[in-house]
């Protein structure tokens, strides 16, 4: 069961009034444009126990993500694919708000939304990762960790998780004698597509992307569109407030738009750590 | 625990090529975890881990604050990729244990009657572990309650020490921990002299024990002074004294 | 000139034997006066100090503080002081002893959000600390630039008899209202003034420990170093250390020291 809650952060009227100040300046209180996402920071392999791993800090949200690569049984329905999820904590670390202790309907909505933008996008070819058809078959593990949270989790965790899975080594399992056994060898994890997360907050008729934390306790909504180059995959509004359908419209074009960028700069990012 | 094969080679050097008396490399990064009071990042061997401190601040649930003092609460976590086959994220006993432990480790530290009706957290998070965590944890820890600025008594510094082929070794690793014959964690306030956390795990002779002992404490010594040089590091900078005034 | 001996210190570090007297953050351990928080510890004629340099605002009674009011009940309002404990302020204090909750819209006075100057009348081991806004100059703050520094910073921030804060306020145009609790809020009628204003107080804040603070400031504020602003009565909005001269006189006095001795 879902209910309301009262809100954990309380903006004071002092930086409201400066929000809107800016806002109707064209401008964030940080500065930034509508448009523009804060600094981008990631570094690959940073866990070595983990199969792939990648730390991703945006402005100052901060997320690891690492890989785990075992056997095991398919997922009902999908008995010829390998299986794959994605979960996600925010530790106590990360905020003042947060308490310890399973995680709650946000924390399992952010892991959920950015397993739905690596599944549905494809990245992973998991028919080529079964070992015996409907009883064996890889499973990979992607768990995301929030250290310090300001705002925008889900593209933070998002692109963690991307870039963790792009750079794992996968290893190669083999059946011997109706046994699963660890070759010791790993190749590559075979990707094909490059899914990119954009989030934007709306306030009052201003649409921002990247929100902090702060603009997140002042937003009336929010939207989550995760695109690959030949479209969308994954969508997700969140939030109490609503949209018009010409705003998503117009957010899901800048999107498709901003996650072309997105995308070039995560590659550059990856390949700088390689 | 009894050992099955040669962990020390004829030459005495260690699986990573130490010897009995060698500390892994640690390295400790202050204030990295922008929301938290303090916190503070280990690198111990292979172990990395993040440790953030909130407090004093308020109590929740109101009823769980205590009249004269501080409530010091302190949660020991490894997250899922942390280690060689992946971990459940609910907290195991060995973690619920360990999170006690490191509580009453840190706390005999701690000016807690500074703080009544107050709480501290300590939020102690493995993302990658290798033998010794706790130790780690300890040590990070209470460099974080120093750059939480929490009254304290004393640093604490800790630092396991083991037996392996028959030998008494310092700061046993994650291989050693698995196939080696003794592991005991210690940590202690070296000011005051005073140990606050010792567990044993194995089987140690009579006189093995104060060795294995006054090793622990030996490493807990050189852990503390990176401690004090991590805290030196970023609250002055390069300077480590100020200039001497003179009338 | 009494001689002051300083070091930066751990919590545990041993700052001198002897008989001293210890004052803050400092206790006696056998023979030795020893640090309990990391920080500046100084050893004079009257006794043993840390100035410490991280911690929390724990809250002391007469402390000028700023507060955003949280949540209100039918006889208070919860105000959030940026510290370990919510602070109260009664609606009597505003409303006058026949208040009623019936007759007086708490709302209409102080809304959720809003921020107040706010004194702390009374805080103990057993209660959480209670304000008023009885005084002139204190309650709410209709407009300004809202910024946050360490608590530990603020006697810098103000510095003797209110100079460093004074001239930041004269070089940039700017009022600038000072919380011993950390909060800071800056009004000006030129936006490039509150600008600067508040790049000076980041680096005070960044700098409250080092020497030639002062000069840099006024390096920044494009202001001559030979000019000392004349002392003001600032009247209650000067927060002002609640043991005068224990805490910022003697930053100040470090930094006069130290650029005496640079001219010679």
């Amino acid at each position: 069961m879902s209910s309301s809650k009262r809100s954990t952060i309380i903006i004071e009227h002092l930086r409201k009034q400066q929000m809107w100040d800016a806002l109707s300046r064209g401008k964030r209180l940080d500065g930034r444009d509508f448009s523009e996402i804060r600094q981008l920071e990631l570094e690959t392999d940073v866990i070595k126990k983990a199969n792939g791993s990648a730390r991703v800090k945006l402005g100052d949200t901060e997320v690891i993500a690492g890989v785990k690569v075992g056997t095991g049984e398919p997922f009902e329905g999908l008995e010829n694919k390998g299986a794959l999820i994605v979960s996600a904590e925010v530790l106590p670390t990360a905020s003042p708000y947060i308490e310890p202790g399973p995680p709650d309907e946000e924390v399992v909505e952010l892991a959920r939304v950015v397993d739905r933008g690596v599944r549905e996008s494809e990245m992973i070819d998991l028919a080529k990762l079964v070992l015996v058809p409907g009883k064996i078959v890889y499973t990979i593990f992607v768990d995301c960790s929030v250290l310090n949270a300001d705002g925008n989790l889900f593209d933070a965790t998002s692109y963690a998780t991307v870039a963790a899975l792009l750079t794992s080594k996968l290893p190669i399992f083999e059946m011997q004698d109706q046994k699963v056994v660890d070759t010791g060898e790993t190749q590559p994890m075979p990707t094909t597509s490059m899914p990119v997360s954009v989030t934007a907050a709306r306030i009052g008729d201003y649409v921002l992307m990247d929100p902090n934390a702060e603009e997140e306790a002042c937003m009336d909504s929010r939207i989550t569109i995760t695109t690959i180059d030949e479209g969308f995959c994954a969508t997700q509004k969140g939030y109490t407030g609503s949209f018009t359908p010409d705003q998503i419209k117009m957010a899901a074009e800048a999107a498709t738009i901003k996650g072309k960028e997105i995308r070039a700069r995560l590659k550059g990012l990856v390949a700088n750590n390689g | 625990m009894t050992q099955t094969r040669n962990l020390i080679d004829e030459n005495g050097k260690r699986t990573d090529g130490r010897g009995v008396d060698g500390l892994r490399p640690v390295k400790i990064t202050v204030g990295s975890v922008k929301n938290a009071d303090g916190s503070a990042f280990i690198e111990f061997g292979k172990n990395k881990i993040l440790v953030a401190v909130y407090g004093p601040r308020e109590v929740h649930p109101k009823h769980m604050a205590l009249p004269d003092r501080c409530v010091l609460r302190c949660r020991y976590h490894m997250s899922p990729f942390s280690t060689d086959t992946r971990k459940n994220p609910a907290p195991s006993r060995r973690e619920v244990e360990i999170s006690k432990v490191m509580r009453e480790a840190l706390e005999p530290a701690l000016m807690l009657q500074d703080y009544p009706r107050a709480a501290i957290d300590v939020f102690v998070e493995v993302l990658q572990s290798d033998g010794g965590s706790r130790c780690a944890g300890i040590t990070a820890a209470s460099v974080a309650l120093a750059d939480a600025g929490i009254s304290m008594h004393d640093l604490v510094a800790s630092c396991a020490a083991g037996k392996v082929d028959d030998k008494i070794v310092l700061d046993i690793n994650d291989q050693e921990d698995k196939e080696g014959q003794a592991d005991m964690p210690v940590a202690y306030m070296p000011r005051l002299e005073q140990v606050t956390l010792l567990q044993l795990d194995g089987r140690l002779e009579p006189e093995q024990f104060n060795e294995c002992l006054e090793k622990a404490i030996d490493g807990s010594k050189m852990v503390y002074e990176i401690q004090k040089q991590a805290l030196m590091q970023k609250y002055f900078g390069n300077e480590t004294e100020l200039k001497e005034e003179v009338p | 000139m009494h001689e002051v001996k300083r070091r930066y210190v751990i919590p545990g570090d041993k700052i001198v034997e002897g008989n001293f007297r210890p004052l803050m953050n400092v206790i006696r351990s056998g023979n030795a006066l020893v640090a309990t928080r990391i920080g500046i510890a100084e050893t004079g004629r009257d006794g043993v100090k840390v100035i410490p340099l991280s911690g929390v605002y724990i809250p002391r009674v007469n402390d000028l503080v700023i507060g955003k009011i949280i949540d209100h009940s039918s006889l208070s309002w919860e105000v959030d002081i940026n510290s370990c404990f919510s602070a109260h302020l009664p609606a009597q204090d505003v409303f006058g002893r026949d208040f009623s909750s019936a007759r007086d819209d708490m709302t209409k006075h102080f809304a959720i959000g809003d921020m107040i100057t706010a004194r702390i009348i009374a805080f103990d081991r057993t209660r959480d600390p209670m304000l008023t806004v009885q005084d002139r100059d204190l309650g709410k703050i209709p407009r300004g630039e809202l910024l946050r520094i360490s608590a530990t910073r603020v006697p810098r921030l103000i510095g003797k008899r209110g100079s460093m804060i004074q001239t930041i306020e004269q070089a940039t145009q700017t009022r600038v209202l000072i919380g011993q609790n950390g909060i800071v809020v800056v009004t000006g009628r030129l936006p490039e003034g509150v600008n600067l204003a508040v790049r000076a107080i980041r680096m005070v804040e960044e700098e409250a420990h080092t020497a030639n603070l002062t000069q840099r400031i006024k390096g920044l504020l494009n202001v001559p170093d030979t000019t000392t602003p004349p002392p003001q009565d600032r009247g209650s909005l000067v927060a002002e250390a609640s043991k005068p001269g224990e805490i910022e006189s003697t930053i100040d006095e470090v930094e006069e020291e130290l650029e005496v001795e640079g001219e010679k």
